[in-house]
């Protein structure tokens, strides 16, 4: 469970904790295919993806923006959050599992995010957040805000 | 270039019924998990939910990307009205407002129209354009409540 963060706690600069993901199989992308409804072949057949030279499958930018929002809502509840909006940066590859140890880093995704502004708003004590998320090379495939009413 | 004569475009309007089911698939998806009981439990017990201080089971804060896709034609009609070619797509940004609390039961309707569309210089290749179509989407619920206000960027390269 997430413990309950108020207004007055939290200052500017804060860091929100560092969320690390599972390396994203392409197993994981079909569940999201089929949860999600978007069975852009782009995202599961790497007979598709041959067409266009691409070497395999990449994830839907929404998974990615999916396991970002499951890092903010690890740390606020989510009935605080109020906007939650990202900019993709880059493409994710999935793990290959036949070469786990050397392609897993690519695949993992680390979220980090700071506090950058505490402001009233409709009536609420909000705070801003800016998110980031990264492979395990470092390569942004996230940027983006969130806002949260806290108590 | 983009074809600004689309701006104010508004597509058919999609119903979606919110189903204690679809919320506990998708948020084992985002997670990452193979069972629900390795979810926060206000995704799929509605009891955790109202311990926690929900009305009842919540779906994570990007499910609504399955009201379109389940509940809609989808993307690809949008995108052939806008002439907008599947090979040079990018989804470029998403942004939500979230207005009103979802739960299951809940029967949601979205509409999308287009709000901008521009175009950016490519700066490795002077005289040729990236082209960006703001979409932005209202989603109400059963009661005419305003539930999310969603804003979607696509990109041409």
């Amino acid at each position: 469970m997430t413990t309950v963060i108020t207004y007055n706690s939290i200052n500017v600069g804060d860091a929100m904790p560092i969320f690390t993901s599972d390396p994203v199989t392409r197993t994981h992308m079909v569940r999201y295919a089929g949860a999600s409804g978007d069975f852009n072949p782009l995202h599961h057949d790497d007979t598709f993806v041959k067409i266009f030279g691409m070497p395999r499958v990449i994830s839907h930018g929404m998974l990615i923006m999916g396991i970002t929002g499951r890092a903010v809502t690890e740390w606020i509840d989510d009935k605080y959050i109020r906007k939650f909006g990202v900019r993709f940066a880059g493409m994710t590859e999935p793990v290959d599992l036949h070469d786990f140890e050397n392609t897993k880093q690519r695949a993992t995704i680390t979220v980090t995010g700071k506090v950058v502004e505490k402001f009233e708003e409709a009536g609420e004590k909000r705070i801003r957040c800016e998110i980031q998320a990264a492979d395990g090379l470092g390569a942004v495939k996230i940027t983006g805000t969130f806002v949260a009413a806290l108590p | 270039m983009a074809d600004k004569t689309k701006i104010g475009t508004e597509f058919p309007p999609y119903t979606f019924e919110v189903e204690k089911g679809k919320i506990a698939e998708f948020a084992m998806a985002i997670s990452q998990k193979e069972s629900k009981d390795q979810v926060k439990p206000i995704y799929w017990d509605s009891a955790a939910a109202k311990a926690a201080g929900y009305g009842d089971i919540v779906p994570p804060p990007t499910f609504q990307t399955c009201f379109a896709l389940w509940g809609g034609g989808g993307l690809m009609p949008i995108l052939q009205a806008l002439g907008i070619n599947l090979g040079r797509l990018l989804h470029g940004e998403e942004e939500y407002e979230y207005l009103t609390p979802i739960h299951p039961g809940d029967i949601m309707k979205g509409q999308s129209k287009v709000v901008n569309m521009y175009d950016k210089e490519k700066k490795d290749k002077p005289g040729k354009f990236m082209e960006f179509t703001v979409l932005e989407t209202e989603i109400k619920n059963q009661r005419g409540e305003l539930v999310i206000r969603a804003r979607t960027t696509l990109v041409e390269r």
